[in-house]
């Protein structure tokens, strides 16, 4: 059996060769860079997200759907929203939700008498937010939980998990069967659904 | 790429682009004729005033008919103190000079005469004439006389003899300082920014930009520029160290004698044509210029006149390359003693390179004097249209001999030890600081050499202002229209640099009003002879800015070479290019000069360099 060599011409010219042509392309493709940074508003095609400037606000660059730390929403009468039913702390895969249920007094649904989180465990995946019946938990405060001196500051517990709260704009008992058609904009408290 | 550069600058002007409008306005009204230049007599009697030291050879003093008609030159004399000790050589009889010719004749200075006492007029009495040192020379004056048309004109004769102190000391240090300290020191320093910021512009990053200093409330950043004295007191303070088995006094001289050899060939490098002591305020001519530039009555704006100024330039270059070997093998490192071998071998190959496409523009020029090569360039033609091949294979050779990428494997930086992994603190610095010195210099040099050294193009602006007075116009407008619309985009670019925007705004109106008053007086044809030299030295220092923007930009671009593509490159590319060019070259100027379209070179006597060229100029 005879081995066929095949030769397959390099295909360079004489101006490849020479590699003038070339690099001076890449010369104006840099220098178009350069002048369109230089003197365009906004620094072009930069796109550095200048962290720790005075007037840089990281939280316009996060995105919508944004997990930060947790929050505890209000009702109309300032009262947590959560009904203690356990859905967050059973989804939780870190485990990191602990509940103590009480009598919410007047009314049939229950309260959390302790609401505590460990933000040292939570892995910040957002299956709380979505087992939530009552919209009481929310991760879009567009913060990260900060560095803290000691382990028990990072425990966090109902009322400090409130002083982010405001009152949701979820109707208390369920809109009913036609939710859709209830237009969720024409709320203006309404602030997280980007829809 | 020049439509893509004016769509961005047009988006970036936004309203303001109908700016770009205002130069034709201008020279629209510069196109009116003069009426009555036909009827003037317009003579220049070039130069305006002749000075003679002991060893000066007859100078060439020339009429020039501007005007349109022909006129009668006559009635020369030599009159005033020292009448008798100036000469004129050839003897003349009364003649026309017809319109657009010239008409010349030398002038002596006899120096004995001016030696001791033997001239009576200076001596007031016999106790002066004792003090007299019989061998010194004193100063003697004297006036041309001639009748051009029916007018008298007067050209002043003076005979010194200063001090070498008074003639190259003294102004050879004010030119060091101002040349060192005045624009290669900032240059480098800025460079040391501007290769981080320029490539992160080039990048599309935002560079350094955190240095700050808070006076107060305020707190000042300027884009970064701090960061190069922060860099630079950031050497300073860090350790101090020299390894334990290093060669100590080989170790500390290295950096030192990389450093060196980059400041000291500044020496050669002109930065304007020459400066006149006497005559800051007056309109002079190219020939006063030149009789500055001969040292007398003025300085060439030019450290050292070095006849074999390039000669100079390839003796102290290679002096580098001991800077680099050295620093490598004294840091008894076996990784550094490596890369100082690659660095000297990649220097010596490059040196060789550099030589032969230099031997290309002496064929053209016929100088190796850098200053004459400048003004050899101004008569016949810019070098990088003359020697395009030359150019291209210098500037490329010259950025392999200073280690700038894509040749800076010796160094390495990323990938491999470099020859100075054993330095630290200020010790590396200078090695830095010598690396961007010789940017600088590469940049001056190729401007010297290819791209007509301090003069603007097209023969626009000669020794006393714009060739003519749309030339003046036409420039101003475009300049201050340029200027103008980039002073627009910088301000609309950023809240911080609304202050530089606005300046140069202002200068770009500046420029325009300049422009609309040249377009209703003229002027601009006869400036004072301290802002042409100024203008002079902007132009080169805009040219060696330029160059180094270019040599960053280069450095930002191209893939670093591999070792081995680099040497074959130098030995197996640029060499065999440079030797055709010399050969091309060569046939090329012989052809054309038994021709005759070419004069021959000027013999190395002759005073000034304008001479060879003028229609009519005695043999």
């Amino acid at each position: 059996m005879t081995i066929t060599v095949k030769k397959v011409s390099l295909q360079r010219t004489a101006a490849d060769q020479i590699f003038l042509p070339a690099i001076l392309r890449g010369l104006v493709t840099t220098a178009r860079h350069f002048f369109k940074n230089t003197l365009t508003q906004g620094m072009g095609d930069v796109d550095t997200i200048r962290y720790g400037e005075p007037d840089v606000h990281v939280e316009d660059y996060y995105p919508e759907r944004f997990r930060g730390v947790h929050r505890l929403m209000h009702r109309d009468d300032g009262s947590v929203r959560c009904v203690a039913c356990m859905c967050c702390s059973t989804v939780c895969p870190a485990r990191c939700i602990y509940i103590h249920a009480e009598d919410r007094g007047g009314d049939e649904e229950k309260a959390p008498k302790s609401f505590v989180i460990d933000e040292l465990k939570c892995v910040v995946c957002g299956f709380c937010v979505e087992a939530c019946p009552c919209d009481a938990i929310r991760m879009d405060t567009k913060r990260h939980m900060h560095p803290t001196e000691t382990r028990a500051d990072a425990v966090l517990g109902k009322l400090d998990l409130m002083k982010r709260g405001t009152a949701s704009v979820a109707k208390q008992g369920g809109v009913g069967a036609d939710y859709r058609s209830t237009d969720p904009k024409a709320d203006p408290r309404f602030d997280h659904d980007p829809r | 790429m020049i439509l893509t550069l004016l769509a961005n600058l047009r988006r970036a002007l936004g309203p303001w682009a109908l700016l770009l409008l205002l130069p034709s306005l201008l020279t629209l009204s510069a196109c009116a004729p003069d009426p009555d230049a036909a009827a003037q007599v317009r003579v220049q009697v070039e130069p305006g005033e002749l000075v003679f030291h002991p060893d000066t050879p007859p100078i060439r003093v020339t009429i020039l008919n501007e005007g349109q008609r022909p006129v009668p030159v006559q009635g020369f004399r030599i009159s005033g103190n020292d009448w008798a000790s100036f000469s004129i050589v050839e003897p003349l009889n009364p003649r026309m000079v017809m319109p657009g010719r010239t008409m010349s004749f030398t002038i002596a200075a006899d120096a004995p005469t001016f030696q001791g006492t033997a001239v009576s007029s200076v001596v007031q009495s016999e106790a002066d004439a004792a003090e007299l040192d019989p061998e010194a020379y004193r100063d003697g004056q004297a006036v041309l006389e001639l009748n051009v048309a029916g007018q008298s004109r007067t050209v002043p004769l003076r005979f010194e003899d200063p001090s070498w102190i008074v003639t190259t000391l003294l102004p050879g240090v004010l030119k060091v300082l101002l040349l060192v300290m005045g624009f290669i020191m900032p240059l480098a320093s800025l460079l040391l920014w501007q290769e981080r910021k320029q490539s992160a512009m080039m990048q599309d990053r935002v560079g350094p930009n955190m240095a700050r200093i808070t006076l107060g409330g305020i707190t000042i950043r300027l884009w970064g520029l701090l960061h190069i004295a922060t860099d630079g007191l950031k050497m300073f303070f860090k350790e101090d160290f020299i390894p334990r088995r290093a060669h100590r006094a080989l170790y500390t001289l290295a950096p030192v004698m990389a450093l060196m050899p980059a400041l000291v060939v500044f020496a050669i490098v002109p930065f304007g044509d020459a400066l006149c002591y006497e005559h800051l305020l007056d309109v002079v001519r190219q020939a006063d210029v030149d009789q500055c530039a001969a040292g007398r009555g003025g300085t060439p704006l030019q450290v050292a006149h070095i006849d074999i100024g390039l000669l100079f330039y390839f003796a102290i270059a290679s002096l580098a390359t001991w800077g680099a070997t050295l620093a490598g093998w004294a840091s008894y490192n076996k990784w550094a003693i490596l890369g100082a071998l690659r660095a000297s071998a990649q220097m010596v190959s490059y040196e060789v390179a550099i030589g032969l496409t230099i031997v290309g523009a002496l064929l053209v020029y016929g100088t190796l004097e850098p200053h004459a090569l400048v003004h050899a360039q101004l008569n016949t033609s810019w070098g990088i249209l003359l020697q395009p091949v030359a150019f291209i294979l210098f500037f490329t050779a010259a950025i392999a001999e200073t280690k700038r990428a894509p040749f800076d494997l010796p160094e390495g930086e990323s990938e491999i030890l470099g020859y100075f992994v054993e330095y630290s603190g200020m010790r590396f610095g200078l090695f830095f600081l010598a690396e961007f010195i010789e940017v600088v210099f590469v940049s001056a040099l190729v401007t010297t050499l290819f791209l007509g050294g301090w003069a603007l193009p097209l023969d626009m602006f000669g020794a006393s202002g714009f060739a003519a007075p749309w030339v003046a116009q036409l420039f101003f407008a475009l300049a201050g229209v340029a200027i103008a619309a980039t002073g627009i985009a910088v301000w609309r670019a950023s809240k911080h640099a609304q202050f530089v925007g606005a300046t140069m705004l202002g200068l770009g109106v500046l420029h325009i009003c300049l422009a609309i008053y040249s377009a209703f007086t003229g002027w601009g044809t006869e400036l004072p002879h301290l802002i042409v030299v100024l203008v002079g030295m902007l132009t080169w220092g805009i040219k060696v800015f330029a160059l180094c923007w270019l040599q960053l930009l280069i450095r930002w671009t191209l893939p670093r070479f591999r070792y081995d593509q680099l040497m074959s490159l130098g030995w197996k590319g640029l060499l065999p290019l440079s030797l055709a060019n010399i050969a091309i070259t060569a046939v090329v100027v012989y052809a054309l000069s038994a021709a005759g379209s070419i004069p021959p070179a000027p013999a190395p006597g002759e005073e000034t360099a304008s001479t060879a060229n003028q229609p009519g100029a005695a043999p």
